[in-house]
């Protein structure tokens, strides 16, 4: 199966200035971060705040030009591509449809704004837009609404019919539900996975829920700080985590089973700074398992990066 | 309660629409020449005031012109001026702020060198200067001041646009494709349109005043076309005598940017209220 | 032991909206009462008319209200500022908007203490540190001097809720406490929220939409649905055997790891949530039950099972049957 896009050491630095005569403050958002999504795939990317999964998102989609580094769709720099072509083959879908669709146009045009852009005529726009908001389950009058006259769900629909009206390849989800009420979330995870198995998408979903992360992706990256630190298979990510964050992460999960309690977290109060990323393993001040080489060693490359995890079965 | 909130809007709207209607037909409709003079009707009172006529219902003034007519044009003009300079200033301020906003680094940079260049520039000394050397006219008056007040129009459109541009959909307007120009034009401006109009009659209300101003120091509109600045500017000699031929262009210029400013604040009640600020 | 917080027939209405249609909550001490629902269930609305904070244009109608057995339905605005902050207190979602960012956070604890209490400036201080050290914040003394936008998310939350505990109060109204945190942020902060329930025997209303928070912090959870209680029972009951269609489909859309398997479809609730209008009878959820009949369009009577209680035609026992 060939690579349907790839990040090669890819990173992103930013030079913030607090106010006018601020300090100079140097973010790393991403840091050096290769990954491969083959064609068809899944991958989930989770992370908290500020670990730089939302800046690796518009990586992708080439809303950023990376700092280091290059992100390769089929084979070819994204970068170097023109947007049309790049629009044909990568959409994104964002958290906040109440941000992410225009106020003052209505839902057809919006569904219609990627053809529009690609110099399809009215009448075949008119059409194809109407049949990609059926396929999302909306109806045909509701092209002539406005985002604000929708639900959130429904809204989050127009944002995909949007994303897929083109018919790119892949689709880069940042939170895609985040912002949605849990029965609705589970509407637009269903028609994700419905929509990735009849366009034969390859997906790529940053979210901060792993429960949802877990539902849909194939194979998971752990970000923390700007780094992948731990990645795998789904399964076996969530089986058997081997990062000492990973583990936290896992047991922060909160699910819905009553007599379980609050899980302990020995994680240290440390705040995440991608301003301030800590010496040796970025992940020391937090760690509960840290050895002193932390402090000063940073860990090999690999799937888990960490000292303590020598080496993991693929 | 909401009919208390929207007084100002309405009030404006009234005042504002009456004095476009003025405006426009008006002139037509009086039926003396705002510039033949009379020299025998001088100083003819308002027809409420003992000795007032109805054949000169707002009197006459220090020539014998018909102060109705003088006003009725006056309002044409000032209207005249307010509107074109507003167009102007819109142009150039929003071109330039929705530029900043929207590229950022150093066009921004560019663009805030050239609003604070402007904000140094005293706006009466400019046109003393262009007057000097052109000679005043109507159009020298609209575009000196269209040309100077463009700065709240600048600053307004790059904060919108910075904000908009910010937006999701902005993103996925440029992941879909589009190009920069549609991303401006179809993304960005219709969403700090109603910024704009906010503005637009704020800076009005400015430009009528200014014009006034202008007039008054007798750098505006040049006699004998009355401008409502230049009717006050001509009364000044006689306020003591005939306090009336101060009174009536004061007045008006005083109820027609106090209600272009309630239409203003009643707009950005409106439209604020819908887009959240 | 009478309840903390008891409140009857509560109901709040926007214009013609009915935001609240009737709810009774009742909360002893020493115990976390969780109202969970999705956005616009009239949770929020609910906390806010309790603590008597409703919007503009909100209208509270019938109810009451009783805090510690005296009815504060109808308390005048001066002696219900008084037990705000005092006896009776309240945290949100976003901590910003019960902090001040123009002061620092030891003039706005002292504050408090000093109005509430008369306290003097020294032992405020005093207290609004050991307050600070109770909910985990590191260095305390160097916090009081510091502005709430120099803190992080989870630190300004902790902040918050040291704030809303200085005076000790007997009812702790939480807004979606944790809704803004990351996961590992958000189970310290619902420990805190346990430890300090059980240390102060607090009695505590939690709003969330989280069905996991709920699981695992709740004693006793209402399931609101449209303005209305639709479920309302001891936790490890509701869970068990959930006995409204709502709470039922609810339960069913979250993905657990490890309950649904990967790639299969979650179940949904079809349809979205009606608005209701003064006025609107039978059950809210008629059009997207499964199980309704034209019997729903009549008013629903509340079931009782011994602590369980639902608002549905269906006796318990009804998942079996069908």
């Amino acid at each position: 199966m060939s690579a349907a896009i790839e990040a090669n050491g890819v990173s992103a630095v930013f030079n913030q200035r607090a106010g006018t005569f601020g300090v100079r403050r140097r973010v790393v958002a991403v840091d050096d971060v290769s990954l491969t999504v083959p064609e068809g795939m899944a991958l989930g990317i989770v992370g908290e705040s500020g670990c730089g999964k939302s800046t690796f998102a518009r990586l992708l989609l080439g809303l950023l030009a990376p700092s280091g580094g290059d992100v390769r769709v089929g084979g070819q720099v994204l970068q170097a591509m023109d947007r049309q072509a790049r629009a044909r083959l990568i959409q994104p879908v964002f958290q906040d449809p109440a941000s992410s669709l225009n106020p003052r146009r209505r839902v057809g045009e919006i569904v219609a704004l990627p053809l529009r852009a690609a110099g399809v005529a009215r009448s075949e726009r008119r059409e194809r837009a109407l049949s990609m908001l059926s396929r999302v389950g909306l109806t045909p009058e509701m092209a002539t609404r406005y985002p604000g006259q929708l639900s959130g769900g429904q809204r989050q629909r127009v944002a995909i019919a949007r994303a897929l009206v083109l018919e790119p390849r892949i689709l880069i989800c940042d939170e895609p539900t985040s912002a949605l009420d849990v029965s609705v979330q589970a509407q637009i995870l269903n028609l994700l996975a419905e929509l990735r198995a009849s366009f034969n998408l390859t997906l790529v979903m940053i979210s901060h829920n792993l429960a949802v992360v877990e539902h849909v992706a194939d194979e998971i990256a752990i970000m923390y700080l700007g780094r992948v630190v731990e990645r795998g298979a789904a399964e076996s990510v969530f089986a058997a985590p081997h990062h000492p964050y990973t583990k936290a992460l896992l047991a922060s999960v909160l699910t819905p089973e009553p007599g379980l309690g609050l899980p302990d977290l020995p994680l240290g109060e440390a705040v995440p700074d991608p301003a301030n990323i800590p010496a040796g393993c970025r992940f020391h001040p937090r760690c509960p398992v840290a050895i002193p080489r932390c402090a000063t060693e940073a860990p090999a490359r690999g799937d888990v990066e960490c000292h303590l995890v020598q080496s993991v079965p693929t | 309660m909401r009919t208390v909130r929207r007084l100002p809007l309405v009030l404006g709207m009234v005042v504002v629409g009456f004095a476009v209607l003025v405006a426009i037909f008006g002139p037509a409709l009086v039926a003396h020449d705002a510039f033949t003079q009379n020299l025998a009707h001088r100083f003819v009172p308002p027809e409420w005031l003992a000795g007032g006529s109805p054949a000169h219902p707002f009197g006459t003034d220090q020539l014998g012109r018909d102060y109705l007519a003088r006003l009725v044009l006056g309002v044409r003009i000032s209207l005249m001026i307010g509107l074109t300079a507003v167009v102007l200033s819109g142009l150039i301020g929003t071109t330039l702020g929705v530029l900043g906003g929207y590229f950022g680094g150093w066009v921004d940079a560019v663009v805030m060198f050239i609003v604070s260049c402007r904000l140094a520039i005293p706006i009466i000394l400019v046109a003393l200067t262009v007057v000097f050397l052109v000679g005043s006219s109507l159009t020298v008056v609209m575009l000196t001041i269209g040309l100077l007040l463009w700065e709240r129009f600048a600053v307004v459109s790059r904060s919108a646009t910075r904000q908009v541009a910010s937006r999701d959909y902005v993103a996925a307007a440029w992941c879909a494709g589009c190009s920069r120009r549609w991303i401006v034009l179809g993304e960005i401006l219709p969403n700090i349109v109603h910024h704009l109009i906010v503005v637009a009659t704020v800076d009005m209300a400015i430009a009528i005043l200014l014009a006034a101003a202008l007039s008054f120091l007798g750098l505006g509109v040049p006699p004998p076309m009355p401008d409502l600045g230049l009717m006050i500017a001509e009364a000044k000699d006689y306020m003591f005598f005939k306090p009336w031929v101060i009174e009536i262009p004061g007045l008006a210029l005083f109820a027609l940017v106090l209600g272009i400013n309630l239409l203003g604040d009643g707009l950005r009640d409106l439209l604020g209220g819908e887009s959240g600020g | 032991m009478s309840p903390v917080l008891e409140v009857r027939d509560l109901r709040v209405r926007f214009g013609s909206m009915a935001a609240v249609r009737g709810i009774d909550l009742a909360i002893e001490r020493g115990q976390t009462h969780c109202l969970v629902g999705e956005s616009g269930c009239g949770k929020s609305v609910s906390a806010l008319a309790v603590m008597r904070l409703l919007p503009r244009g909100a209208k509270r109608e019938a109810g009451a209200i009783r805090f510690a057995g005296e009815d504060i339905a109808r308390l005048p605005e001066r002696a219900m500022r008084r037990l705000r902050g005092d006896r009776m207190a309240m945290i949100f979602q976003e901590p910003m908007t019960s902090l001040n960012p123009a002061y620092t956070i030891g003039s706005q604890m002292t504050e408090v203490l000093r109005a509430h209490r008369g306290m003097g400036r020294a032992a405020a201080v005093e207290r609004a540190e050991a307050m600070l050290t109770r909910v985990g914040v590191s260095a305390p003394g160097m916090r009081l001097g510091q502005y709430p936008h120099q803190l992080s998310g989870g630190l300004r939350q902790r902040v918050m809720i040291a704030t809303a505990l200085l005076c000790e109060p007997d009812l702790l109204v939480a807004d979606e406490p944790t809704t803004a945190l990351d996961v590992t942020v958000q189970v310290g902060i619902l420990k805190l929220l346990a430890d300090l329930k059980r240390d102060l025997g607090l009695a505590m209303l939690l709003i969330t939409h989280d069905l996991g928070v709920v699981a695992r912090i709740a004693d006793v959870v209402s399931v609101m649905y449209a303005g209305e209680i639709v479920e309302h029972a001891p936790v490890g009951q509701l869970f068990a055997e959930p006995l409204h269609p709502y709470t039922r489909g609810l339960l069913r859309a979250i993905p657990v790891p490890g309950k649904v398997r990967r790639g299969e479809k979650l179940a949904t609730i079809p349809g979205i949530v009606p608005r209701t209008e003064v006025g609107f009878r039978g059950c809210a959820f008629r059009d997207r039950c499964e199980f309704a009949t034209q019997e729903c369009a009549e008013p629903v009577a509340e079931r009782v099972e011994g602590a369980h209680h639902w608002r549905c035609r269906l006796a318990s026992g009804w998942l079996e049957a069908a």
